[in-house]
Formats: C-alpha cells, structure tokens, sequence
C-alpha cells in the first residue's frame, strides 16, 4: 500500500510541468519585449516633437504678425506728413518685419502650414511686396525714400494684414490639431502600458504560482521521500534482526542437534560393546560415519554463519610455516596415495621459515584445497607450491597454488565456483559427498586475512586454485621450543565444586573431569537447584551450564549475585555452553560470571581456569612426552613399546604400572567417547588436546599402537574430513583390546583383571 | 565644477577699463555691470565684439532648413568684457523680444554672440546683427524649446540682473 503511494507520488510527468514554466517564461519574455516596444515607441514619438520643432511655429507665425501689425503702424506714421519721416526707425521696422516673414518659408513651417488654403498666396503677396519695397528699402535701393513711394504702397501692406492673420490662427489650429493627436497617440502608448503592465502582472502570477506549486511538490516529494527512507531503515533494521533470529536460532538448533547426538553416539559406542555379528558391525559402522558426515555438515554450516555474520576473528601468532606443510602433508598423503595419486608439496626457498598467520584457518584452506584436489583427480599428480611475491598494493603477498591434473572444469562451472552449495559436477557431488560449502568458507576465510582465492580451469586439463595472503613476518623471532599442552595432571588443589547440569551424560563426565583434576564434584539439575543448593553448603566454585530449565544460567548467575550473603553472592561462578558466540560470552560476564568454558569441557581448560581463580596451588606435573622409540619389537608389531615399558619400570613398581596400564585402558572407553564427543561439537582443538593427552599417557606406559593413532587424531584434527577421523576414532576404539592382550604378553596386566564398568 | 573654475576665472581676470565705442553700438550690457563705458551701461559697435576671441561651429536649428556655420564670441566673454556679475540675463531683440537666461547657462555651455553666418556679416533681415546661438549639434540635450527660446536673435539689450 504505502509502496504504492510512494510510487505514485514519486511519479508525476515532469516534462508537463516543465513545460508550463516555460509557457508562463515564454510570455513573460514576450511582455518585456513589448514593454520595451512601446517605450522604444514613444521614445520616437517624443523625439520627433522636439526635432521637428512644430510646437515653435505658432509663435513665429505669431511674431510675423505681430511684427506686420507693427510696421503697418511704422509706415502710416510714414505716410503722415504731419509728423517728420523717421527714415531709420522705418527700416528697422520694415527690416525686423523681414526677417520675419522670411521665417514663414522655413521648413518646418512649411511642413505645418503648407496645406492651409491661400498660404502659397499670401506667400506670394508678402514677396511681391518685399520686392516692390526693396526698391527704396532693400540693401541696394534703386529710388529715392519719400512719402510718395510708401503712400502708394500702403494698400499692399494693409491688403497683407487679414491673410497673415488667417495663417497665424491656421497655425494654431493645426499645431492645436497635432498636439491632440500626439496626445490620442501618447493615450493609446500608455493605455497599451498599462494593458502590458497588467498583462505582466498576471503572468508574474501565474509564474509565482507555478514555482510555488512546484516547490510545494518538491516538500512532499521529499516528504515521501524521506518516509520511504525511513521505512527502508525500519526494513533493514527489520532484516538485521531477522537474520541475528536466524544466527541464534542456527548456534540453539546445532546445540540442539548435538544434544541428541550424545545420545545417537553414546548408544552406537554402547551397541558397539555388545556381541554383534560381522554383518551388524558393518551396519554398525556405516550409521557412524553417517552420523559423522552429518556434524561435518552442520559444522560447515556453522562455519559459514559465523563467517557469514563477522563472528569468526583470526588469532594471529607466529607460525612454522614448514612444520606446518609438513603437517598438511602427512595428512594428505594418505588420501592421495589411497587413489593412487602423486602429491607433492613444494615452498620456495625465499619463503621464510616463520610467518604470522592464525594457523588453523590457514591450515583449513590449504586441506579444503588440497582435498578438493585430491577429490576430483583420478590419476597424476596434485601439486601445492608456496611461494612468495610482490602484491599488487606493493606489499609481498604469500602465495600457495593447488595444481592437479583432474577433470577441470568449463567457464560456466568456474563462474559458479564459489557459490554456495554449488559443486563443481552435480554428478560427482553425489558421489563425494560435501556440503559445498567448502570453497566458500575457504575464500571467505581468504578474505578475512587479506587475500583471496582466485581458480581457473579448462575440462581435461585439470585445475589450478590459488590463494593469496598478505605476507607478514614475526618482528622477534619466537624461540623455538613450542609450547606443550599440559596434559590432565592432578592438581594440589582440592575444590568444592558445584556443576549446575541439567545433561546426565555432561555430569558424569564433569563428575569424572573433576574427579581426575583432584576436586569433589556435586551436582544440581537445573539453575534454581543450584541456587538453593548454594545456600545449603560452601562451594569453592560454580560451573554453571547456560541452557537448563526452570531457570538458566544467566538467570541463576542473577540471582546468586542477588542473594544477600555477601560470601555467597561472590562465589565465583563459570560458564558452560556449546555455543562460542563471542555475545554469548559478553552475556555471561554481564551477568556476572567470572569466567566462560565453551563444551566440551577438557580436563586443560577447566585446570587452567581454575587456576586462574584459585591461583597454582602447586606447579601442575607436566608429563614426560617421550620421543617415540625405535625399537619396537618384532616385524611392524607397534603395538606395545617394550623399551618404553623398560624406562617406566625403572621409574615405578610394576604393580603401580599395572594400576597405571589398567586405569587407562579403563578410562579408554570414557577418552573414546570423549573424542568422539570432540568430532561431534566440530571441536578439533579438543579433539587435538584430549588425543594429545591420550598420545602422552600412552607413550609413557608404552603403548605405541594408541599412541601412534592418537597422534595421528592430534594432527587431522582440525582438517580430516569427519568421517576420517571418526575413523581414527574407531581405530583408537579398536587398537584398546589388543594393547590390553599384548600388555597381558608381556606381563603387565594380568589376564584376571576385568575391565571396570564405565559410566 | 567647470562652471565654478569659469567663474573663479572670469573673476580673476584684470579689471580692465572698457574702451568706448568709436562706431555704431549695436549691443547694451546693463545691470550689474562693473566696467561701464557709458553712464552705467557697457555699449560695444562691432568692432570690440570682433575683436574678442571669436568662437565657431556649426549647427542645426529651427530657424534653417541646413546646418549652419556661426562665428562670433563667446557670450561668457562678452560678459567678462563688460565686467557683468549677476544671477539672470536678460536678452532683448530689436522686436522686443524678450527672454531670460539663467547666469549659469553661458558658463555650462559655449553660447556665442554670432557676428557672422556662414562668414558673412548678418542683416537685420538676416537675423541680425548678432545672435545668441547654442552649441545644439554638440550637445542633444539643448535641442528644446527651452534652449530655441533663449536663442534671441536680432539681439540688442543684455540685462544682467
């Protein structure tokens, strides 16, 4: 509806109203100009008047007469013999009277009174007369002055005196005439002025009009559109938290998802106990790597959420870039051989041995590379080169090329490359599996850090994928001794702890996490028995799920921070939770909680962040990590590691060994489940400490055989496919009776000694 | 301005006694006059009016059909000459004639005293003797009724008031 307005407002012809304007702007120009016409005209009419002079004829005509009048006067005293002849005041007279009449033959008189009847005749009266006077009168008189002479020629003079008269009224009257016709004309001037003038007025409105008309279209058009910004905003902002719904909603649904998972999984563990045919096994293993392949779906798609949504933030550390490819090697190896395929992974002798990089990420892209690769090639080779270069911005970029010599692929195929879901061939994708997601979470990541991932193809002469970094370099040079991850050691410390858990599955393994780490575990179910379990007894500390019933954890963190006993409001408090939003993390410490532990627990972190409360207590015992032996006996048997045995009985009783040995074969299953757990929650970091645990223990008690598979876990951790190191998982699972059998060849256990029944 | 430095230097100039005339007088300055020659009048014959610095140019005007050429003295120095000082002149023609000029109006503009038209001596018939004449081609705006009027021809009598 209001789109609908929007529009229609927003769309009047704009060519009608522009041209309007111009209407009223054409006539407006077209006014001025007349204006300026008739100024222009007046103007000549008003010149003309002054040039022409018509205005002064009536007044010579006048003077002509008058000077007759006067001379007439002059000549009959003349003429009078009883006054003497004044002979020079007669010509002075007679001469002024001259020059008057003279002005009669003018040519602006003539223009005036040329027409008037009898004025070429009286014209030529005065001249007769002039001449017959001129005689005795004129410059060169040719008879003598005397009474005679003027008394003859006074009739002529007298005779004059009506027809100069006739002419100075026609004068007048003409002149009369003239000035009443230049006034009709200067009437008409101004009445066409004013005409004009009101004509102007008018089009000065209406052009008013117009522009105020369109000014008041503008407001509402800014109006609207300023509404539909507004309306725009509120969509965006609607569209942002729909899609802030749909994160969350996506990070409570793989909560939700995985809970069950514990289920599916711990069942499938447990069924895998029972005496099953071979046929049952088999079915056995395909719902596991099913179930596998699922996470591995759901842990892309979280990957690409979290991208997608500018959750992920790299952690940047120094990097052994070489130990590093010689990780991903190891890795791929297996894969590339199993097709058979060659792979070779060659750096460049100018890359440095040490970069800054976050070191999974970038160990995500190059696998997710190197596996499509080794995905989509049947025969040859796929090759990684790494090398360095100068970047376009003039920065040196590290740059890692994936080659091989598969199927390739058309421009079509290429252009939707990056795409989501899409894959390379849909024929092929049924048969490898995949979300699809994986390139796209690669580039996105490639752009995350600066670079980028760039392919190109052509069908049947494989592919070539290249990724491109910034290059940046330690500024100190780290010392080479890595950092070992301390394994699960029994602290000194003795702790009251209270998990608040609503997960039976999640308390026994807290319960047995605490139990190993040294501390007494109680249990509440939900965040209200937790409360009021706080009050019952002292607690060193809280562990505190998020997702429970009744009351959550956020809310119980709430109302312990609320009660009135100060020693009880200030317990310190730890999160638990499977979602590792950094804002889930922000709304536990709002709500008070000191510290944040995402699931799976590892017997590390929870040390770790205990001690951060509690402080070391004493020095955590730090296990000796063996180098792996040579002598292993017999042909490839890797199981057991007699030598290693050797050194630990030197250290121990052999009693203690076999307490020792029995414990952790005990605990297997629990370290199992605890893996598999680590695949489920796509955890690999937990995944790589537990199997790095696991590997250690293993090591120092001699068993070779699940110390080499836990390595291999440790390292394919974070870039096997699910199903691969479910695989391995169950190849740990399964290496567990016979290291038991060969501990028992050997002497260590004895064969009465049963394995305890696990939770 | 050009007025005021024309009066500062008509002012300025040295009190010099007119002569009298030896011929006919053809023209009166009367009025507040400082250097009369006879009684309390300034007469001038032609000869002292030729003998000041003469002026010409020709003209249009409603008095002839073509432009005519005029020469005679400035009327500004026929005033000098006679030592007039006033607010107002007034001429008069041999017709009795009569019309006021302001005092300014030969010191704006360069009216001559025309002795001559078209180099010949001018006949009372010929609008003569003298002539009061507007410089009207040189400047339009004197083309009036105004500037025609105050064009006394057959001048006999100048009155400075």
């Amino acid at each position: 509806m209001a789109a609908a307005d929007d529009r229609r407002a927003l769309t009047p012809a704009p060519r009608l109203r522009f041209s309007w304007l111009g209407l009223v702007g054409f006539g407006l120009a077209l006014a001025l100009l007349a204006v300026a016409l008739v100024q222009a005209r007046q103007f000549a009419l008003l010149r003309q008047a002054v040039q022409t002079g018509d205005d002064y004829v009536v007044p010579m005509v006048y003077q002509a007469e008058t000077e007759q009048l006067l001379l007439r006067e002059q000549w009959r005293r003349a003429v009078d013999d009883r006054v003497p002849l004044d002979e020079a005041a007669l010509r002075l007279r007679y001469e002024i009277w001259v020059s008057r009449v003279e002005l009669l033959r003018g040519a602006s008189t003539l223009r005036l009174i040329a027409s008037h009847s009898g004025y070429q005749q009286t014209l030529q009266q005065i001249e007769d007369f002039i001449q017959t006077a001129d005689r005795a009168l004129g410059p060169t008189p040719v008879v003598a002055l005397e009474r005679g002479f003027l008394g003859a020629l006074l009739p002529d003079l007298e005779a004059l005196t009506s027809p100069m008269h006739e002419l100075s009224l026609g004068a007048s009257h003409k002149v009369a005439a003239q000035m009443e016709e230049r006034a009709a004309a200067v009437r008409q001037q101004n009445l066409l002025g004013v005409g004009l003038t009101v004509f102007l007025s008018l089009l000065t409105l209406a052009f008013a009009f117009t522009a105020l008309r369109q000014v008041r279209q503008l407001r509402e058009r800014r109006v609207v559109l300023e509404e539909l910004a507004a309306n725009l905003r509120i969509a965006r902002r609607e569209a942002e938290a729909a899609s802030e719904a749909k994160s969350a909603f996506l990070a409570n649904m793989s909560h939700e998802i995985r809970t069950p998972f514990h289920g599916l999984m711990g069942m499938l563990s447990l069924l895998r106990e029972t005496a099953l045919t071979p046929r049952q096994i088999d079915y056995l293993r395909t719902a596991t790597e099913s179930a596998d392949h699922l996470l591995a779906i759901l842990n892309d798609i979280l990957d690409m959420s979290q991208l997608e949504s500018g959750r992920v933030a790299l952690a940047m550390a120094p990097v052994d870039l070489r130990a590093l490819l010689r990780e991903v090697e190891a890795l791929m190896r297996p894969q590339a051989a199993a097709k058979p395929l060659a792979l070779h992974i060659d750096a460049d002798a100018a890359v440095p041995e040490r970069i800054v990089a976050d070191a999974t990420r970038l160990k995500q892209i190059i696998f997710n590379l190197l596996s499509n690769a080794i995905k989509f090639t049947d025969r040859g080779a796929v090759v990684l080169d790494v090398r360095t270069r100068e970047g376009g911005a003039g920065e040196r970029e590290i740059v890692f090329e994936v080659t091989d010599t598969g199927v390739g692929m058309d421009e079509a195929t290429l252009a939707q490359l990056f795409k989501r879901f899409v894959q390379g061939d849909n024929s092929r994708s049924r048969r490898h599996g995949g979300t699809g997601l994986g390139l796209e979470i690669s580039r996105s990541l490639a752009r995350l850090m600066g670079g980028d991932i760039l392919a190109r193809s052509r069908p049947g002469e494989g592919s070539c994928f290249t990724f491109r970094m910034p290059l940046r370099l330690p500024e100190v040079p780290a010392p080479g001794a890595a950092t070992k991850v301390p394994a699960g050691a029994p602290q000194a410390l003795h702790l009251q702890v209270l998990v608040a858990e609503d997960h039976p599955v999640n308390r026994q393994y807290m319960a047995a996490l605490l139990e190993t780490l040294g501390h007494e575990a109680h249990f509440s179910v939900n965040g209200e028995d937790a409360v009021q379990a706080l009050q019952k007894r002292r607690y060193d500390v809280v562990l505190m799920d998020l997702h429970m019933p009744v009351l959550d954890g956020v809310q119980a963190t709430q109302a312990i921070r609320a009660l009135p006993d100060a020693s009880l409001a200030t317990v310190p408090i730890v999160a638990l939770t499977a979602d590792a939003f950094a804002e889930t993390r922000e709304r536990c410490l709002l709500a008070g909680m000191n510290d944040f532990l995402s699931k799976p627990v590892s017997p590390q972190k929870l040390a770790a962040t205990l001690r951060r409360l509690f402080g070391t207590g004493a020095p955590a015992a730090v296990p000796d990590v063996l180098p792996p032996r040579q002598g292993v006996r017999g042909n490839g048997h890797a199981l057991v590691d007699e030598s290693a045995i050797a050194t630990a009985l030197q250290a121990m009783s052999r009693e203690k060994l076999a307490s020792l040995v029995q414990a952790f074969l005990d605990q297997a299953p629990e370290t199992v489940q605890r893996l598999r757990a680590a695949v489920r929650d796509a955890q690999p970091l937990e995944l790589r400490t537990n199997a790095h645990a696991a590997k250690g223990a293993a090591l120092n008690l001699g068993m070779a055989g699940l110390a080499a598979t836990a390595e291999a876990l440790h390292e394919g951790a974070a870039y096997l496919p699910a199903h691969e190191v479910a695989r391995l998982v169950q190849r740990y699972e399964n290496q567990l009776p016979a290291t038991r059998e060969a501990m028992i060849e050997l002497g260590v256990l004895q064969r009465t000694m049963q394995p305890a029944v696990t939770g | 301005m050009q007025a005021g430095s024309a009066l500062v230097l008509a002012a300025a100039l040295p009190a010099r006694a007119l002569e009298r005339p030896r011929g006919t007088v053809v023209l009166t300055v009367s009025g507040r006059v400082r250097m009369p020659n006879d009684g309390a009048d300034a007469h001038f014959d032609m000869a002292m009016i030729a003998a000041l610095p003469q002026t010409s140019f020709s003209t249009h005007t409603p008095w002839y059909a073509k432009a005519r050429r005029f020469t005679g003295p400035l009327l500004r120095d026929v005033l000098g000459a006679a030592g007039a000082q006033g607010t107002l002149i007034r001429l008069t023609a041999l017709n009795d004639y009569k019309v006021d000029m302001p005092y300014d109006d030969p010191q704006r503009h360069d009216v001559i005293v025309a002795r001559l038209l078209d180099d010949q001596p001018m006949a009372v018939r010929d609008k003569g003797p003298l002539f009061v004449i507007y410089p009207f081609d040189a400047r339009p705006e004197l083309r009036g009724a105004v500037y025609y009027s105050r064009s006394a021809w057959q001048l006999r009598t100048i009155d400075v008031l």
